[in-house]
């Protein structure tokens, strides 16, 4: 469990979007997408995943449309939309100017002032 | 946004597949999870316990997620909608009584509102209908406010004004349209070619008329509506080039007007050429309007009603140069008037209809102050409980939301009821005749007013709410649990506002029945006037001399006499004549008389009279009274000998001191050859021609049928038997005299005038009625806030009885309350009932500003109902045993 990271505010949508963009999923497919592509740093809490995508659907980045599941069972999968598809890059594009700029405020060398 | 607002719907329409669907997935995460934790080793019961665990709760989370639909505000607006109609059901009582005061009071204003909508508010149905006008000649100091306008004014006019951009006349008119055989009787209008586009509109097909349809020769044309062409043409399309008969001419349709056409309250329904003599077109026919023809114009955009004003004021000025009637025209105060020809139309029913638009806004104000304190009685009852909830943790915002969930439930349902009320009595006022108001054919209830109307319940039910809430959350909740234990006298503050309610509901409904009192007054002046002979057993009715039968004056003297001979033998007639112009029948035209040997004495005008021609043995038909001389007889159209008969106002003017007897006047405005002078036979009563309120005295001179004949006649019939008896006979007769001829508009006299009436009854009729719905609320309303005070005061009332009191002096201490409360708002009522007389002075006849009988009558009644009202909780109170209220609790 250590290796495990909290997850920031306003982090978790940003991370279903990109799960579900890779291919359409369920909500437990989501969690595990999640957990994979992570690389297991991220463990999302499982109580919070639903109504996160009931919020993005009702927005309008998701779709959900019932399908087979793996094992022929029935499940609700999750697509991205185009709308989804646009917060997504946004999202991504403002993170990484967080990211880079938090990362060089954090590297500052006392010389460097 | 509207992703946003579909996902919402699905969920709300979708509910239970929205329920179900959440289920489904919620399960299935924890099936997968399980079944993941038993792959890695778990047993089967352990991994399916500890998915669950790990999942959570499921029931927050299914509640989050229904928070993130947006369905959370739904839900709790559902539990209190069904736990307002629970509270409703509880009290079935105060439900009814509340349901049926906001339906009756919505309802009766959504009714006066759907007329003043269609009368007043509407536009008229043309494009930038807000710039046509409507320009009439007045001659105010001869008598004469409104004489149309001349063929002259329109020929002078037209293209000379350049503050009009077209301008036309009209004039209505009746016609017999149809093949020999099958004809009837329409309406039709004449117009001149631009009439049409004056006001803006063009044919759907065919065409207007030209320039050159305007003469006699050439006028053989006509434009008929979209009703008239699907009904009698079954909607040819080829139907331009066809033939209707009109007045037995043959005449080519040539346009087809759009679907819903409709100049103004005619129900014209064919259009012909407005064709005149070149004669007709000259200055010395300038005057000539008889309030027959009429003008309409169209302002140009920018300009102004004051720009058209002037440019006619100016024209006339400059035409008056070669007038030879212009001296005496300027001495009748002679001018154009330009107005706007909505206000022109609807200028005489306004002030009557925004009066009962505020007498039925007083019986929607009496019925919200009702309903309001019964509110406020009912929240008492709920204090506790609610103070309780407080108490547990329901925070001021919940008590707020369902008090307002509460009381917008009953307004709107109230008004839903209210709507079928509304649609019920706009029928029942086209019934009482209001479709015969100016512009009165538009009166509808439509979705518009329907929308209206659940809005305004709506927004009463916030009004409504106010007190209720106020009086919820004012005090604390401490105050309001132990109030209740101690069973002590109600909160001064919410008693004060409650007697503050009864006092104003007793002053408005004061004012409302005054109101109505002072019109049934003003009604009954005005049917107590005598219309100067005996309107009872005259049958009446129209006859247009129509077809080739009919050249000239002797040809009609001769129909005349053939249809009064054979009338007056029939069994049941006592008497038969015509006049070109019936009393009542809306005709009512003046034109000038010359008297020999009268001088215009200095600051006199000359006067409009009005002139009548007679057959037949009118006078005696209509039951005139002889004041001196004698009647005009059917022999006097036969000689050479002229004569006439003048009216005791035309004498009083003329003769003041001497007999007119033997006097000679002139028809029209100039003194003509003796031979053309009429000498006066006889002098009879004065008789109302436009309406009973007529006060003027106008004066009248009746001709010999043969010196003004005309071919449009009434026809009067002194009957002894009941009059309406006689109208298959009149049909039967002139039919045989000439088939192709119809009598139109068969009415008794009495019917005549009661008809004209309709103006002063159906305002006083409803008037009467809100008033009776306002005391009926009235009566509730004491009744409520009186038994509510009983009711309070149950333990002061049965210790005062237990240490020694009589019932007498309890029921006197509960009358004392409800006579203070009547006092003040009958005090407040009668100033208001003064104020209203004032205001509808201009309405009322003959009736003061301040009318003691009414104002007496009125508190009266007031008094009374009040005093039945209150008399039930007195009684109650007084014979209440003691020892049953001090052991309630």
């Amino acid at each position: 469990m250590s290796k495990t990271a909290d997850l920031l505010p306003g982090t978790l949508d940003m991370l279903i979007l990109k799960a579900v963009s890779l291919e359409p999923l369920h909500g437990y497919g989501v969690l595990l997408r999640i957990r994979q592509i992570s690389g297991d740093a991220l463990d999302i809490p499982q109580g919070s995943l639903y109504p996160a995508l009931y919020r993005l659907e009702h927005q309008g980045l998701i779709a959900a449309e019932w399908g087979q599941s793996e094992n022929n069972r029935r499940a609700k999968y999750y697509t991205l939309t185009a709308a989804g598809r646009k917060r997504l890059r946004e999202e991504t594009a403002g993170w990484n100017r967080l990211v880079t700029a938090i990362a060089a405020a954090l590297n500052t060398a006392p010389e460097e002032m | 946004m509207l992703a946003r607002f579909r996902s919402l719907l699905c969920a709300l329409f979708w509910r239970q597949d929205f329920e179900a669907g959440m289920s489904d997935e919620l399960r299935f995460h924890i099936e997968r999870y399980a079944e993941d934790l038993v792959r890695s080793g778990m047993a089967q019961d352990e991994a399916r316990r500890r998915a669950r665990m790990e999942f959570g709760t499921l029931n927050s989370i299914q509640a989050d997620c229904r928070e993130a639909r947006g369905l959370n505000f739904f839900d709790e607006f559902g539990r209190e909608l069904r736990f307002a109609f629970r509270l409703l059901r509880k009290t079935p009582v105060f439900t009814v009584t509340a349901l049926l005061t906001i339906a009756v009071c919505l309802g009766a204003n959504l009714t006066i509102f759907a007329v003043i909508d269609s009368i007043l508010l509407r536009a008229l149905p043309f494009p930038d209908a807000d710039r046509l006008m409507t320009v009439f000649n007045t001659y105010p100091k001869a008598g004469v406010e409104r004489d149309g306008s001349s063929v002259t004014n329109y020929y002078e006019r037209r293209g000379h004004i350049p503050a009009l951009s077209s301008l036309s006349i009209y004039r209505f008119g009746t016609a017999i349209v149809g093949d020999a055989g099958s004809t009837e009787r329409e309406q039709i209008t004449q117009v001149s070619p631009e009439f049409f586009e004056t006001l803006g509109m063009t044919p759907a097909f065919g065409r207007v008329f030209k320039e050159a349809e305007t003469t006699f020769q050439a006028d053989a044309v006509a434009i008929i509506t979209d009703d008239y062409w699907r009904a009698r043409f079954n909607g040819d399309p080829h139907v331009i080039g066809r033939q209707i008969r009109v007045d037995s001419v043959p005449k080519t349709v040539v346009g087809v007007l759009p679907t819903g056409f409709r100049f103004l309250s005619s129900k014209s329904q064919l259009y012909l050429p407005l064709s005149s003599r070149l004669e007709q077109r000259g200055p010395r026919e300038r005057h000539s309007g008889g309030n027959v023809i009429q003008m309409i114009a169209r302002l140009k955009p920018g300009a102004t009603l004051a720009q058209a004003q002037s440019q006619i004021d100016a024209q006339n000025k400059s035409l008056e140069v070669d007038d030879p009637q212009a001296k005496m025209m300027a001495a009748a105060g002679f001018r154009s008037l330009v107005v706007p020809l909505h206000a022109d139309q609807v200028a005489a029913i306004r002030p009557i209809l925004l009066l009962l638009e505020a007498g039925v806004l007083t019986l929607l104000l009496i019925g919200m102050v009702n309903l309001a304190n019964l509110l406020l009685i009912r929240a008492n009852g709920r204090a506790k409980e609610l103070a309780v909830r407080q108490a547990l943790g329901a925070g001021k915002r919940y008590v707020l939301s369902e008090t307002l969930v509460e009381i917008t439930l009953v307004t709107v349902l109230g008004g839903i009821l209210g709507l079928a009320i509304a649609a019920g009595g706009t029928r029942l006022l086209l019934a009482l005749g209001a479709d015969r108001l100016p512009l009165g054919g538009a009166i509808v209830f439509d979705t518009r007013l329907a929308f209206i109307g659940v809005g305004a319940s709506f927004f009463m039910g916030l009004a409504l709410a106010i007190p209720v809430a106020w009086f919820h959350l004012r005090r604390s909740v401490s105050a309001a649990l132990q109030g209740g234990t101690r069973g002590a006298t109600s909160g001064r503050a919410a008693q004060n506002l409650r007697q503050g309610f009864v006092i104003a509901q007793v002053a408005l409904t004061f004012v409302l029945l005054a109101g109505a009192g002072l019109l049934g007054l003003s009604l009954r002046q005005v049917i107590s006037v005598s219309p100067g002979f005996q309107a009872d057993h005259v049958l009446t009715g129209q006859i247009s001399m129509i077809g080739n039968r009919y050249p000239n004056p002797a040809a009609g003297l001769g129909f005349v006499e053939r249809l009064v001979n054979s009338m007056s033998r029939q069994p049941g007639v006592r008497a038969a004549g015509v006049v070109d112009n019936l009393p009542f029948s809306g005709h009512s035209g003046k034109s000038a008389a010359t008297v020999v040997g009268h001088t215009l004495r200095p600051g006199e005008s000359p006067r409009g009279h009005y002139s009548y021609s007679v057959g037949g043995d009118y006078f005696h038909a209509m039951g005139f009274s002889l004041l001196a001389g004698r009647f005009l007889t059917a022999a006097d159209s036969r000689s050479v000998q002229r004569v006439c008969v003048v009216d005791e106002d035309f004498a009083r003017y003329y003769w003041p001191n001497t007999s007119p007897l033997g006097h000679r006047l002139f028809q029209g405005s100039e003194v003509g050859p003796d031979s053309e002078a009429y000498t006066v036979v006889g002098v009879v009563s004065s008789a109302k021609q436009a309406g009973l309120t007529e006060e003027a005295a106008q004066g009248a001179v009746y001709y010999p049928y043969i010196y003004r004949s005309t071919p449009n006649i009434f026809v009067a019939i002194r009957a002894s038997v009941r009059p309406e008896s006689l109208t298959l006979t009149l049909e039967r007769v002139v039919r045989q005299i000439d088939p192709d001829l119809a009598v139109n508009g068969v009415q008794s006299m009495d019917n005549r005038i009661a008809d004209s009436l309709i103006a002063r009854r159906s305002p006083a009729l409803l008037a009467g009625l809100f008033s009776a719905i306002a005391l009926l609320l009235t009566a509730i309303g004491t009744y409520g806030v009186l038994s509510y005070a009983v009711a309070q005061r149950r333990r002061e009332i049965a210790i005062r009885m237990a240490l020694g009191a009589r019932p007498n002096q309890i029921r006197a201490a509960f009358l004392n309350v409800a006579l203070r409360l009547f006092v003040s708002g009958a005090a407040i009522g009668g100033v208001g009932a003064w104020l209203t007389g004032r205001a509808m002075q201009s309405i009322l006849f003959h009736v003061p500003t301040f009318s003691i009988s009414v104002v007496g009558g009125t508190a009266v009644i007031m008094g009374l109902i009040s005093l039945l009202a209150c008399s039930l909780p007195a009684h109650n109170a007084a014979r209440l045993p003691p020892i049953n209220a001090l052991a309630d609790q």
